[in-house]
């Protein structure tokens, strides 16, 4: 089936109507303008995770994933480095996580991104509106320059290989 | 004592409900419900919108099966204009509303059902997704992450979204069909051909060793409704129901969406949100009915495509007149899909399908319209009123979910009633009784964003509220 590949991806997962939830999509609308010039980079916003997106991930060299977080500090931008993992209980379906797209692209591709990194920005509220937290307006910026700099690092490492 | 066991939420389904089974004082079962515990008012917040704006705000109820939702109220606004669609765009909608088929299906069977289908009801709960299928069977994964990604991607291409395009409008759709479109759809058949031929195998290889679960998930006559051309061949999108009884008699044919409420009542129990739809002169609950793939597939003669129909032939040996057990939801799935993708084939080679006239206009020519599609899961009906100025008075949804409701609860019933003996049960039984309401695939509303896990919970509880005994996974 033909597939539109890049070899850096940026995977961003949220709900625009639910406050905080929607940092996701909006750093990826940021990063399609930004990056809307250069061909190596795709940029992939859905409300869920879904196993289709593993075969996008197993054509990628380099996967930033992009998602609110409910665990870190409101505002708070992190980046971690993301390993394929099973998940933890038995109820996934149509709604996974960073580890689990990386384990099903392994599992039925046999592929793997060289580098996969997540970023979360903390959420400090995810109730009904399309507005966000004042927290997580303030961080809008650092998470694009972040983004920014994530990118610019894969198009490196692409360039170099 | 008597007890009551709830199944809260049931897993594994498009959106959150619940089953309570209730045992008299020797543990027997005595009743049981499923329960949709959900509110969502689409009918009521929609007063006082224009007419035209009621495709894209009804589409927003499920984020699964929104075309048939797009469709059936364009259908409905159509009648309101008293228009008739461009045959090229009913063509495309056809199209759009297949490719849905496949991917719905797909999702059910594919990710729902499989764990269950390819590694036993009685299987490790943990196992039980689509990380346990692909690893037990990874080709097998690889087919339902393609038939998916096949349904989905069409939608991308025709709708410009995979999920709510705005594509499909009162009038027609918004643009005609590029040829580079076509061309990309053309070269992905050969693949979801090959995908299907594998999950068709394999399923009938596993459904004879689910001979027991065939006997006891919903196993019992009723009625079937569901759209079905003149020739008596299946149909999505463009076509009036037909009703046939339990030994396979029409019992009601030529079910146009304007002549919906003089065949089809609906009635309320108090505990669900969802309505119980029946045929009205049976009443309720005798006039009970079911509809989606068994009932589709009970009721048509011929799917109207060449390897579709041979499959629809053997599926019609499985019983002499309708084919009664849910169980067979998942075969008829499997079929349709198979339809759908031959369909689309046949759509693409029409010689008008890349035609640039995809849309009539109007106004306000009536004050009341109705439109029903077929979704993945069963018969859709919209019917709207409106004022002189086009903006909404009143609307009415009957979904798939509501028409089935009377026979999943039924089948609830039927199954604890075998399962659950002297008021014990095992995580294979809760699993068991679960997978009834997962063969009828019922939509609750994925649109409502979950967030976060849904632990089950199993609990016994004593006549008096107290828990008694309690499993969570």
């Amino acid at each position: 089936m033909s597939l539109r590949t890049a070899r850096c991806l940026l995977l961003a997962c949220g709900n625009t109507l639910r406050g905080d939830d929607g940092i996701g999509p909006w750093l990826a609308e940021w990063a399609e303008e930004r990056f809307s010039g250069e061909s190596d980079v795709r940029v992939i916003s859905r409300q869920q995770w879904t196993p289709e997106l593993a075969e996008e991930i197993a054509h990628a060299e380099c996967v930033l994933f992009v998602d609110c977080s409910v665990e870190s500090d409101a505002g708070s931008v992190r980046t971690i480095h993301v390993e394929p993992a099973n998940p933890d209980q038995g109820l996934a379906t149509h709604h996974i996580g960073a580890p689990q797209l990386l384990e099903l692209a392994r599992e039925l591709y046999n592929s793997l991104p060289r580098n996969a990194l997540l970023l979360t920005v903390g959420a400090g509220s995810i109730e009904l509106g399309e507005e966000f937290s004042e927290a997580v307006a303030a961080a809008q910026s650092e998470a694009c320059g972040k983004i920014e700099e994530i990118i610019l690092g894969f198009l490196r490492t692409i360039s170099g290989s | 004592m008597s007890q009551t066991i709830t199944i809260d939420p049931v897993t594994r389904l498009e959106g959150h409900g619940k089953i309570t089974i209730q045992l008299n004082g020797q543990g027997e079962v005595e009743d049981a419900h499923f329960h949709v515990t959900q509110v969502r008012g689409f009918e009521k917040f929609s007063e006082g919108r224009p007419f035209y704006e009621m495709p894209s705000l009804m589409a927003r109820i499920c984020g699964i099966c929104p075309v048939s939702h797009l469709i059936a109220s364009a259908k409905a606004c159509e009648a309101i204009m008293s228009v008739r669609i461009p045959h090229t765009a009913a063509q495309l909608r056809r199209m759009m509303n297949l490719a849905q088929m496949v991917q719905s299906h797909a999702l059910s069977l594919f990710y729902l059902s499989a764990p269950d289908l390819l590694l036993g009801m009685e299987s490790d709960p943990k196992m039980r997704n689509v990380f346990g299928v692909v690893a037990a069977k990874p080709e097998l994964g690889l087919a339902g992450v393609g038939l998916r990604r096949f349904g989905q991607h069409i939608i991308e291409l025709l709708g410009n979204k995979r999920i709510h395009p705005g594509w499909v409008v009162p009038g027609g759709v918004t643009e005609p069909l590029a040829a580079a479109k076509r061309d990309e759809i053309l070269g992905m058949l050969p693949e979801a051909y090959a995908n299907i031929a594998l999950a068709l195998k394999w399923y009938k290889q596993v459904a004879a060793s689910f001979k027991p679960e065939i006997e006891v998930f919903a196993n019992f006559p009723s009625l079937y409704m569901g759209l079905v051309n003149e020739d008596e061949s299946i149909e999505f999108t463009d076509a009036a129901l037909r009703l046939i009884d339990a030994k396979g008699a029409i019992v009601e044919d030529g079910i146009t969406a304007s002549r919906f409420t003089e065949v089809i009542g609906e009635a309320v129990e108090n505990y669900s949100y969802t309505k119980f739809a029946y045929y009205k002169p049976l009443g309720y609950p005798e006039g009970s009915y079911r509809v989606g793939p068994l009932a589709r597939l009970n009721i048509v003669k011929s799917m109207g495509t060449p390897r579709a129909n041979q499959e629809l032939a053997e599926f019609k040996q499985l019983a002499n007149g309708p084919v009664e057990s849910a169980f067979y939801y998942h075969h008829a799935r499997l079929i349709e899909v198979l339809y759908g993708i031959e369909k689309i084939e046949e759509i693409l080679t029409d010689p008008l399908i890349l035609d640039k006239q995809v849309r009539a206009t109007a106004g306000v020519n009536r004050l009341e319209g109705a439109g029903q599609a077929e979704a993945p899961r069963g018969t859709l009906n919209h019917h709207y009123k409106v004022d002189e100025d086009g903006k909404i008075t009143w609307a009415n949804l009957v979904i798939a979910t509501g028409q089935n409701n009377n026979a999943m609860n039924k089948g609830v019933l039927q199954a604890a009633k075998h399962y659950v003996k002297d008021g014990k049960f095992t995580e294979g039984i809760l699993n068991r009784v679960e997978a009834v309401v997962r063969a009828f695939d019922p939509c609750l509303s994925c649109s409502t964003h979950a967030f976060g896990q849904m632990p089950l919970a199993l609990t016994l509880l004593s006549a008096d509220g107290e828990v008694v005994d309690q499993v969570i996974r």
